[in-house]
């Protein structure tokens, strides 16, 4: 019976192709979308998940989103090593400087500061350059996207003298980091340097970067730290939460891309709902007919269920296949935060359930009819 | 023998106006080796009674028995089997399935059973050859004339040789070379001493070709009548 399934149907063209194409279009809008929104979100907490060393971040009460710093006094990482199960802590500082080229340029840069000793927050991939560079005097790495957004018509290369916040720094490497929230190039120095650059004088330290003791929770000691210091302590996966939270609350993405996931979704219930409920009741009567023959309802069911999947499967199969194109044409010539999107493995599976849901759901709206429909029709002129 | 036997069944159905009697007590019989008529104005009711003998209508009263078996006392779940393995059916628009070949349509009978395409197809192909239709296995319904497409309907009526065949206005959307054409192999190929045939027709162009014609008026049957001129009749 699964054969008379697929010839009816295949058999009205038109209404197939519609089917698939409309599948295949809402897949694209909610997967591409979906996935811009996931990469977007994900650079909001770049830094976060690029400190890896680090499992908890300390800060002060008022700062509700990592680029929402409230700089705290160095003696506060002290107080934070001092907490029971704390292994280590040290000091990060991120600051919005502005960057000047020798020719007279000027960029806004995001300058982080990195432990001198430890070298916690540095970048983990160097392109060109070494990490080790960084305690040379004016020594700064900066990443790849951001030297070809400063130096636009430049190949990548160290050596290059700017000026930040009036201070001379020299470029000594060329990182490789994943997009920022801000989309600004960003600039990693030892953080007394990064300090002077940003013109900071008081509160040198954005945030305490801390590490749990082996067998103990960073959840547990996080808490262990705002109880005893009346700072504000999260592991590193609360803290990302907590950031990626806000941004969806308060940046506007979560609308824009909700709007446009959204029609996908419309678009996939109008589009492939009412053609497939068109289609099974202009079939109607060859259903009909099956059931006055005597095939049993089950049976016509798995008949509708397996046109609905059938379809659903091709249609998604066609519009991931266009989101994955897009990805892998335009991801890498993007700049700024769209930079290095992808398609996380949970949108897409989560996109092909919601698109099967979307037709299965179409397909018991059309099976009731199916199921309902009287087989004496067939007598009827 | 008795293929069909109905004994006083009635039906009402509900309307704007109230409910409506649609067969006020019908006995009828149809024998197994006849091809019986069942004819009658518009509205008389004769569609409705093929309808409860198939079991495709309920919520009649009476008795209605098929082959000794009691159609009004089966469930919908014991109907489907006993339609599927004992009645075949062709209807006025032919309803074949538009996206099948010929073959494929007349096989459908034997897949619903349970047979594998490949047999069923074996099966059905000598069916198809005596209807003439070897030229037009491959073929869709919408390649084909109207008479070609009721002969698949033929086919896919006794690809399974049922003993009860119920045809609605066979004739009715063929013109009268057509209807000749059809009528005769439903006789050649229908006709058998175990098989009971029953044929609803407004056609008195064909009531040559039955055994026997039973005559409906208002819901109930007024007369039963071996047709005069019948080639067939005289042989029972």
């Amino acid at each position: 019976m699964i054969r008379i399934a697929f010839r009816i149907l295949m058999h009205d063209t038109a209404k197939y192709l519609a089917l698939i194409l409309g599948i295949a279009f809402a897949t694209l809008l909610i997967g591409q979308q979906s996935a811009i929104f996931h990469s977007v979100v994900q650079s909001s907490a770049r830094e976060i998940l690029e400190a890896s060393e680090a499992d908890i971040w300390v800060m002060k009460p008022s700062v509700e989103t990592l680029d929402q710093t409230d700089p705290m006094a160095e003696l506060a990482v002290n107080r934070v090593r001092s907490v029971e199960g704390v292994a280590w802590a040290v000091p990060y500082y991120q600051a919005i400087a502005q960057l000047k080229t020798a020719d007279g340029r000027s960029k806004s840069v995001t300058i982080i500061g990195v432990d001198e000793s430890s070298l916690v927050s540095a970048p983990r991939s160097m392109l060109m350059g070494s990490l080790a560079d960084l305690a040379r005097p004016d020594a700064i790495v900066i990443d790849a996207a951001g030297f070809s957004t400063i130096f636009p018509d430049a190949p990548l290369d160290t050596g290059a003298v700017v000026e930040i916040g009036q201070r001379r720094a020299q470029i000594v490497g060329i990182s490789h980091v994943g997009p920022s929230w801000s989309g600004l190039p960003r600039v990693h120095a030892r953080r007394a340097l990064a300090v002077e650059m940003a013109r900071e004088t008081i509160n040198p330290v954005s945030y305490i970067l801390a590490r749990a003791e082996s067998g103990r929770s960073a959840e547990d000691v996080a808490r262990a730290i705002t109880h005893a210091t009346a700072l504000q302590a999260h592991s590193s996966n609360g803290f990302r939460a907590q950031t990626q939270d806000w941004i969806i609350k308060y940046s506007g993405v979560a609308e824009n891309f909700g709007i446009t996931i959204l029609m996908g979704v419309v678009i996939g219930i109008a589009i492939v709902g009412q053609t497939f409920y068109m289609f099974s009741v202009e079939n109607l009567r060859q259903f009909a007919a099956l059931k006055a023959i005597g095939v049993a309802n089950h049976r016509i069911l798995a008949m509708i269920c397996t046109q609905a999947l059938f379809v659903s499967v091709v249609g998604f199969c066609i519009g991931i296949g266009i989101a994955s194109l897009f990805f892998a044409i335009f991801s890498p010539q993007l700049t700024g935060g769209l930079r290095g999107m992808f398609m996380h493995p949970a949108i897409f599976a989560g996109t092909g359930v919601f698109i099967i849901l979307i037709t299965l759901v179409s397909c018991v709206i059309s099976v009731r009819r199916v199921l309902t429909v009287d087989p004496a029709i067939v007598f009827r002129s | 023998m008795s293929g069909v036997c109905c004994q006083q069944v009635a039906i009402e159905f509900a309307s704007a106006a109230g409910p409506v009697k649609v067969l006020k007590g019908v006995d009828f019989e149809a024998r197994a080796g006849e091809l019986t008529m069942l004819v009658g104005p518009s509205g008389c009711g004769k569609t409705t009674l093929i309808s409860i003998i198939a079991g495709l209508l309920r919520g009649a009263t009476g008795s209605v028995r098929v082959f000794d078996q009691d159609v009004t006392a089966m469930s919908h779940q014991e109907l489907i089997p006993f339609r599927l393995a004992h009645i075949g059916f062709i209807f006025q628009q032919y309803n074949l399935i538009a996206g099948l070949s010929v073959i494929e349509n007349a096989a459908v009978p034997l897949v619903a059973a349970g047979t594998p395409w490949p047999d069923a197809l074996d099966q059905t192909r000598d069916l198809l050859n005596t209807l003439g239709m070897t030229p037009h296995l491959t073929k869709l319904p919408r390649q084909l004339s109207g008479g070609q497409q009721q002969r698949v309907a033929i086919a896919r009526a006794l690809v399974h040789k049922p003993r009860l065949l119920l045809c609605d206005e066979p004739t009715a959307a063929l013109d009268g070379k057509s209807g000749q054409a059809v009528m005769t192999l439903l006789r050649e190929l229908a006709v058998s001493p175990d098989r009971a045939a029953i044929v609803v027709t407004h056609d008195p162009r064909v009531y040559a070709y039955a055994d026997r014609i039973a005559h409906m008026e208002d819901g109930l049957l007024v007369k039963m009548e071996e047709p005069a001129g019948s080639q067939f009749a005289a042989s029972h």
